[in-house]
C-alpha cells in the first residue's frame, strides 16, 4: 500500500496550483491573446487592490458587506434555529407551516428588492431584511431536516429512562441535530453571501455588491474581479472560523 | 432532349440569374443592424426611421434590441450582440479611458437640456439645502454627473449630501414613498417625478458647468457603430445614417407627427411626449460634419477630463480618436 502523502505536501501542491493558475492567466492577458477589458491581468486586479487599500475605500467596502451578511444571517438564524426544532418534533406544527414553507423557500433574494424597498425604503434595514428572506427560509429547511434526522430509538430509550420532553429536547435532540445544524449554517452563511450582493444592487454607496456593479457601469474590470475574488476569501475565512467554532462546540463529535 | 451536365449548369444559372433581377431591390440589399435602444429620447430616431419605413427604403432592416442602461448597452457592442447603438456618453468615455477600439462615434442625434435634471421636495431651495439630504441617482448616469456638479458648485462636500445608486425605473416610486428626498432623472422618470405633488425641477442641464461654456450637457449622447461591423458594411452604415437623419428631420420639423408612434415606445402621454420631442434640438445630417470636428468635441473631451476630476474614470481618453466621420 502506497504511503499517506504528508499535510506538508498537500499544501504544496495547492499552492503550486495557485501560482500556475495565476501565471497562466497572467501570461495570456500579457500575450494578447485576451483584452484586459473582457479579463485584466492578475497584476493589474493586485495593483486596483493596492491603490484601494491606499485610499482606504477596500476595507470599508469589505467591512459593510461583510457588516450586512452577519446582521441577516444572525437574525435569520436566530428564528430559523427554534422554530425548525418545533417544526421538526411537531407533526402538527410542521403541517400548519409547511404550506407557507414551500411558498417562502424557492424565491430568490432578488425577489424581494422591490417590497423590502417599500417596506423598508433605502436603510441599512432593507439590506438586513434581503440577506434574512434569502436565508431564512433554507435555514429552517436545514434544522428541521437536522432535528428530524436524530435516531428515534434515542429518544425513545430516553423517555423510557423518565425522561421529560424538555429532557429529552436538551439531552438527545439538541446535541444529536446540533452537527447538522452547524453544517447547515456553514452553506447557509455562503448563500447569505449571494444575497448581499443582491442587496447592494441598489440604494448602496459602499459594499463588494456596489463595488462589482459600480467597476461593471465604469468597465473596470480589474475592479469587478477584485470584487469577486474578496467575496470568495472572506466566504472562505468565515468559513475557516465557523470550523474552529464547530470544533470547540461539538467536542463530542471529535 | 437529353439534359447534359452543362445544359443542366446552364439552365440552372440562367434561372437564379431571372429570379434575382425580378426581386425587389430592397429584398436583395437588405442588411440586419442590431440596434441597441431603450425609452430614452436619444432612440427615438432609430425607432421612428424602424416604424416609419426609412430604413426599410434604405435597404436597412433593423433589429430592435432594449437596455436598461448605457453600460449593458456598451457590453453588447463590445461582445458584438449590437452593430449599431445610442448611448450616453459616460459609458463611451469610460471604455474610451480603458482604450476600447471595438467602437467609432459616428453621429450626433440631439442635445438635450430640459428633459433631465435635479427633482426635490420638501421645499428644498437650493443645492446648499441638500446638505445632510438623500438624492437618489443611478450611478454612472449623466444625471450622477449632473448632481455630483451641481454638489460641487455649491460648495458642498461629497460627504454631505447622500448620493444613492437607485435605478432609474425605481426613482419614481423611491421619490413617492419619500425614501429620497431629491432625484436626479431623465426622461420618461424625469417627467413622472415632476408631476408628483410638492416636487419642484431644482436644476436641469442647462446649469452643468460645461453646457454655460460649451454645450455640452453631463451625458450628451452619442451614434456608435462597432468597428468590425463598420469596416464589413461601410454602404449599409451610410445608408442607415441617411434614414436615421430623415427620422431627425421629422422629429425637428414635424414633432406632432412623431410623438405618435414614439408613445408606443415610452409609454408616455401624447402631450408629454410632444414635450420630451420639443426638449431636445435635434441635428440634421449636415450638420454632422461640423459637430464632430469642431468644438463640441472640445466639450466632449473637457466632460472626459470631469469624469476624471469625480473619480468616475481613472484617466482622460483623447476622444477625437474614437471620432470617424467618414459615415456622415
Amino acid at each position: 500500500m502506497s504511503k499517506q502523502p504528508s499535510r506538508s505536501a498537500l499544501l504544496s501542491t495547492s499552492a503550486a496550483s495557485i501560482i500556475v493558475f495565476l501565471a497562466v492567466w497572467e501570461l495570456i492577458c500579457r500575450a494578447g491573446w485576451i483584452d484586459p477589458i473582457f479579463l485584466p491581468p492578475p497584476s493589474a486586479v493586485f495593483a486596483k487592490a493596492m491603490g484601494m487599500v491606499g485610499e482606504g475605500t477596500l476595507i470599508g467596502n469589505v467591512l459593510a458587506s461583510g457588516r450586512r451578511v452577519m446582521i441577516g444571517f444572525l437574525a435569520a438564524t436566530a428564528v430559523a434555529i427554534p422554530l425548525g426544532i418545533i417544526l421538526g418534533t411537531s407533526t402538527y406544527a410542521r403541517a400548519a407551516f409547511d404550506p407557507i414553507l414551500s411558498f417562502l423557500r424557492p424565491l430568490p433574494s432578488m425577489s424581494w428588492i422591490p417590497l423590502s424597498l417599500l417596506w423598508f425604503g433605502i436603510t441599512e434595514t432593507q439590506k438586513y431584511s434581503i440577506v434574512f428572506m434569502g436565508t431564512f427560509a433554507p435555514a429552517l429547511v436545514y434544522v428541521i431536516e437536522a432535528t428530524r434526522n436524530v435516531d428515534p430509538l434515542l429518544i425513545r430509550a430516553a423517555q423510557n429512562l423518565g425522561a421529560n420532553r424538555w429532557q429529552v429536547m436538551k439531552e438527545v435532540i439538541l446535541p444529536g441535530s446540533l452537527p447538522q445544524i452547524l453544517s447547515g449554517m456553514k452553506v447557509i452563511l455562503g448563500l447569505a453571501w449571494t444575497c448581499v450582493i443582491s442587496a447592494e444592487l441598489v440604494a448602496a454607496r459602499e459594499g463588494l455588491g456596489f463595488l462589482i456593479m459600480n467597476g461593471k457601469e465604469f468597465f473596470q474590470t480589474e475592479v469587478v474581479v477584485l470584487g469577486m475574488l474578496l467575496i470568495s476569501i472572506t466566504v472562505l475565512v468565515t468559513d475557516f472560523v465557523f470550523r474552529v467554532l464547530e470544533n470547540r462546540v461539538l467536542r463530542w463529535q471529535r | 432532349m437529353a439534359f447534359s451536365r452543362r445544359v443542366f449548369l446552364h439552365t440552372v444559372a440562367a434561372g437564379s440569374a431571372v429570379a434575382v433581377a425580378g426581386m425587389p431591390l430592397t429584398a436583395l440589399a437588405a442588411t440586419q443592424v442590431k440596434y441597441g435602444g431603450s425609452a430614452w429620447l436619444g432612440h427615438y430616431p432609430a425607432y421612428l426611421a424602424m416604424t416609419e419605413g426609412f430604413l426599410k427604403e434604405a435597404g436597412i432592416e433593423q433589429d430592435w434590441q432594449s437596455f436598461g442602461t448605457s453600460s449593458s448597452r456598451m457590453s453588447a457592442v463590445m461582445s458584438g450582440g449590437v452593430d449599431i447603438a445610442c448611448t450616453g456618453i459616460v459609458s463611451a468615455l469610460a471604455l474610451m479611458a480603458r482604450g476600447a477600439k471595438q467602437f467609432s462615434v459616428i453621429a450626433i442625434p440631439e442635445n438635450f437640456g430640459r428633459v433631465e435634471g435635479l427633482m426635490v421636495r420638501g421645499g428644498v431651495k437650493s443645492i446648499q439645502e441638500l446638505k445632510g439630504k438623500k438624492v437618489g441617482v443611478t450611478f454612472a448616469s449623466s444625471a450622477h454627473l449632473l448632481v455630483l456638479d451641481l454638489i460641487a458648485k455649491a460648495g458642498l462636500k461629497p460627504d454631505e449630501v447622500t448620493v444613492l445608486n437607485v435605478p432609474a425605473p425605481e426613482l419614481p416610486a423611491a421619490m413617492q414613498a419619500g425614501q429620497i428626498d431629491a432625484a436626479g432623472a431623465w426622461t420618461p422618470q424625469f417627467d413622472a417625478i415632476r408631476k408628483q405633488p410638492g416636487v419642484t425641477v431644482l436644476a436641469d442641464d442647462t446649469q452643468f458647468s460645461l453646457y454655460q461654456s460649451n454645450k455640452v450637457t453631463p451625458g450628451p449622447d452619442v451614434l456608435v457603430v462597432r468597428r468590425a461591423f463598420a469596416e464589413k458594411n461601410p454602404e449599409a452604415v451610410k445608408a442607415y445614417l441617411s434614414a436615421y437623419f430623415k427620422a431627425t428631420a421629422l422629429l425637428r420639423d414635424k414633432p406632432e407627427q412623431a410623438a405618435g408612434p414614439l408613445s408606443k415606445l415610452t409609454n408616455l402621454s401624447t402631450e408629454d411626449q410632444l414635450a420630451a420631442v420639443k426638449g431636445a434640438d435635434w441635428y440634421s445630417q449636415a450638420q454632422q460634419a461640423e459637430l464632430l470636428k469642431g468644438p463640441y468635441i472640445e466639450g466632449l473631451q473637457k466632460l472626459a477630463e470631469l469624469l476624471v476630476s469625480h473619480k468616475q474614470i481613472d484617466k482622460a481618453p483623447t476622444v477625437k480618436e474614437w471620432i470617424d466621420t467618414s459615415f456622415v
